[in-house]
């Protein structure tokens, strides 16, 4: 069986406050620095590998996991799934 | 969005003589939401006793204030965050210790310890509760830790009423300096400043939100917490206090703006005009009436003069903290909302501030009819298997998991921490400050007055525990749908309860919340009213010291047949009903007294009160955390003949249980036989089992190490694996 890596991230929706990437940008990034940076956005990410038949099938396994340990809030966080060949 | 009943709507018309604009009528409506305005229960709440010889009242103060002598004050108040915390538990939890902290940070004092009393569903059976009261606990602890006050204690209480919902109820303490209070005034001309996080659409229409039932798609007010920023706004408003640049302060909770401005300039009797476009906000596109009633988190409102104003900013700059001057001090009374030179809405802060109160109709609840009559269930012939029950019951077990997430320490004041009765903070008068929260749903369930009255009656237990007296009270009322009259019954019964106790025991309330409408898809929570004491020690707290060997265990108190609401009945039976203990006024003064004169002499080495799970689990979780055991004769336990199950686990109020050293029982025994509280020397403390007797039959053994094993562990093996 062919082996995935699966990465899931999850983060505030965008229209969501993010009081952790602000302070990174406000207190270490923009002070009393020059900075092209404008904007940090903070994440949890979990990195899975998982055997599957096919790469859908993979994510599907992880979300279904994410989703049953309740590991986010629906209605705060937004969940995105990426994996790659392992 | 919000909305007037039709009723309102007509009261407002007649009061300002035209039609209100639709930013007005939005005002209005956040205001005179329940949440913001006590329409439903502002009438009763004036049966509470207020004066004090220790209570400092001022204009506009949103906590209490106690005078606790050298030039010293202790601040308090309670508040919850139910609806938020049951959509998003973390944020609504830690949200809910922000709001709390900036009403302390509003007279002027800096806030030195949380405390917090949560309810939850079956956490045994039902994931989502679990998913909840994780989350709700790490909310806190996130936000206390990060501000670097401690959470100092609390309580929890899981219920099957609370199914899908949860109950977080903060209090705060704070400590300052009586003179630097603010002293709250404002005059002509003077700045209006708002200080602190950006406002933006987060918790909009959120006290209109906790007015409401909650239903699955009314659930879009959730707020983000930002630790960081408080913090910030903590320090910026103390430094501005230390410069003499407040003349006036008020924190931004419910009902955002609108709640803020109209309320401040109604108490001091003042007009404010203001202009929206100046406040500093996260989202470009929002609407006048969103920016007056967003209740985005972490902002104070400040009111200061021209000479002082550059002062203000010159803090607010260096502690980083946003600000806009927003507004001015007008001499009409009036509240005037502009955007830059259009004026969208003109009211007088009176009727903003002052929603016409309601006489709602109140009927005894059919329910309580029958709840006292129940068949009472069979003695088991070995109660050992009963007790190792009990003490895993997460009602009773340890809350060791809640609280080792909270940083109990910081500030180095806990010095009483939690895990004993009540915690206890040093002052830098040399005095300390003992306190404790303490509620009870299953009680008031079956009798709301008595159960009322027996939550404040085991608040101040556990404060005279630590050797302190009690010098005030908090109350903290969540009910369900104050429409219903048999809700609105309960409500009543349980505040004239509390009143009635408050007269007697004279201690004054200095403040309170109530919180309506905790409704589940279920039907109402439980009566859940909330006390938290506050005790002051003039001396030594009574630290508990370890028990030895061959020390004395002594009981102060009658026990009656009150199993009503018991854990051993709801959690070894699954029978709700019964006798629910009642609280015998005279008995609760006699025996706090003669404990608190037995503390002082110096005679007890430790005290623990008799509350949930009754004397067998006091006496076992006294032995547990001792590591010693103790052979125990139900026997000589002050009370009438019952059989041995209802003197193990009635939860029968104002008993206390003494350690006592044997060198000191003389003394003990002829002070209490002077008393005349009823009392008995009930066990000695050795070997390695808690072993109770009834004559010469023994009818609970345990070992320490069992015992312990179940009551510290039983918690979080739960929690983290289900």
């Amino acid at each position: 069986m062919p082996s995935f890596k699966v990465d899931v991230i999850i983060e505030n929706k965008p229209e969501i406050s993010d009081p952790e990437g602000d302070t990174i940008l406000n207190d270490l990034i923009l002070k009393k620095r020059d900075t092209p940076v404008k904007k940090v956005r903070s994440a949890k990410m979990l990195k899975f590998e998982v055997e599957a038949k096919n790469q859908k099938l993979a994510e599907k396994i992880v979300m279904e996991l994410c989703n049953e340990f309740r590991i986010y809030n629906p209605l705060v966080s937004k969940v995105s799934v990426e994996s790659f060949d392992a | 969005m919000m909305s007037l009943t039709p009723q309102e709507h007509a009261f407002l018309e007649k009061k300002i003589g035209r039609k209100p604009t639709p930013v007005e009528l939005q005002i209005v409506a956040a205001e005179w939401s329940e949440h913001c305005s006590y329409k439903s229960s502002k009438k009763h709440l004036k049966l509470l006793p207020r004066e004090g010889t220790r209570i400092i009242s001022g204009p506009g103060y949103d906590s209490g204030v106690l005078d606790v002598g050298d030039g010293y004050v202790i601040t308090v108040h309670i508040e919850s965050h139910n609806h938020p915390s049951a959509v998003e538990p973390y944020g609504g939890a830690a949200t809910g210790v922000g709001g709390v902290i900036r009403d302390i940070l509003s007279t002027g004092t800096r806030p030195i310890a949380i405390l917090d009393g949560l309810r939850f569903g079956d956490i045994e059976k039902d994931p989502h509760a679990r998913w909840l009261f994780k989350n709700a606990v790490r909310g806190i602890a996130d936000y206390g830790n990060c501000l670097g006050i401690p959470t100092v204690g609390g309580e929890i209480e899981f219920d099957k009423c609370f199914t899908n919902y949860a109950l977080v109820g903060v209090a705060a303490i704070g400590f300052g300096k009586k003179d630097k209070l603010i002293k709250n005034r404002a005059d002509k001309d003077d700045f209006v400043v708002l200080i602190g996080g950006s406002t933006g659409r987060d918790g909009i229409g959120g006290s209109q939100f906790a007015s409401d039932k909650l239903e699955s798609e009314n659930r879009s007010a959730v707020q983000i917490p930002d630790p960081f920023i408080e913090k910030l706004v903590i320090e910026a408003i103390l430094e501005a206090r230390n410069q003499h640049c407040i003349k006036a302060l008020k924190d931004l909770g419910g009902g955002g703006l609108s709640c803020a401005v109209s309320e401040i300039a109604d108490v001091l009797s003042v007009g404010i005009e203001m202009d929206v476009a100046r406040i500093h906000k996260r989202e470009s596109s929002m609407s006048p009436t969103e920016l007056m009633v967003s209740e985005s988190q972490e902002r104070m409102l400040v009111i200061t003069d021209r000479q002082k104003l550059p002062i203000l900013k010159k803090i607010c700059e260096k502690f980083r903290v946003p600000y806009s001057v927003i507004g001015r001090i007008k001499e009409d009374r009036m509240m005037q909302v502009k955007v830059e030179t259009n004026t969208i809405a003109n009211l007088p802060n009176s009727v903003i501030a002052n929603a016409p109160l309601l006489d709602r109709s109140s009927s005894k609840p059919k329910y309580l009819k029958k709840i006292e009559e129940i068949k009472k269930p069979n003695t088991p012939k070995v109660l050992t298997e009963t007790l190792l029950r009990m003490l895993a019951n997460p009602n009773i077990a340890s809350k060791i998991w809640v609280y080792s997430q909270y940083d109990h320490e910081v500030g180095i004041r806990t010095v009483v921490k939690p895990g004993h009765d009540a915690s206890v903070l040093r002052l830098d008068n040399g005095k300390f400050l003992s306190v404790k929260i303490d509620g009870n749903s299953k009680h008031c369930y079956i009798n709301p007055r008595q159960g009322a009255m027996g939550c404040f009656e085991e608040a101040c237990r556990n404060v005279v525990c630590t050797g302190a007296t009690p010098i005030g009270m908090v109350d903290h009322l969540q009910f369900g749908n104050p429409e219903d009259p048999e809700i609105f019954w309960t409500f009543k019964e349980s505040l004239e309860g509390i009143s009635e106790l408050a007269k007697y025991l004279e201690i004054p309330c200095v403040g309170g919340k109530v919180s309506f409408y905790n409704e589940t898809n279920n039907g109402p929570i439980k009566p859940t009213p909330l006390i938290g004491v506050l005790g002051l020690i003039v001396k030594k707290p009574l630290y508990p010291q370890k028990v030895s060997k061959n020390d004395l265990l002594v009981i102060v108190g009658e026990t009656k047949d009150e199993l009503g609401g018991s854990e051993y009945y709801e959690y070894i039976h699954d029978i709700i009903g019964g006798n629910c203990p009642t609280v015998d006024m005279k008995s609760s003064k006699l025996n706090q007294q003669i404990v608190l004169d037995l503390i002082n002499q110096d005679l007890v080495n430790s005290a623990h009160d008799c509350s949930k799970g009754g004397i067998g689990v006091a006496i076992s979780e006294l032995c547990i955390t001792n590591n010693v055991g103790c052979v125990i004769s139900i026997d000589k336990i002050p009370a009438k003949k019952f059989k041995p199950d209802v003197i193990l686990f009635s939860e029968t109020h104002s008993r206390y249980l003494l350690v006592i050293d044997p060198k000191n029982i003389n003394k003990t025994k002829s002070i209490l036989e002077q008393s005349n509280a009823p009392f008995a020397i009930i066990g000695k403390f050795s070997g390695t089992g808690i072993m109770f007797r009834n004559k010469a039959k023994t009818i609970a053994n345990l070992s320490i190490d069992k015992a312990l094993g179940k009551w510290l562990n039983s918690l979080e093996l739960l929690v983290t694996h289900g």
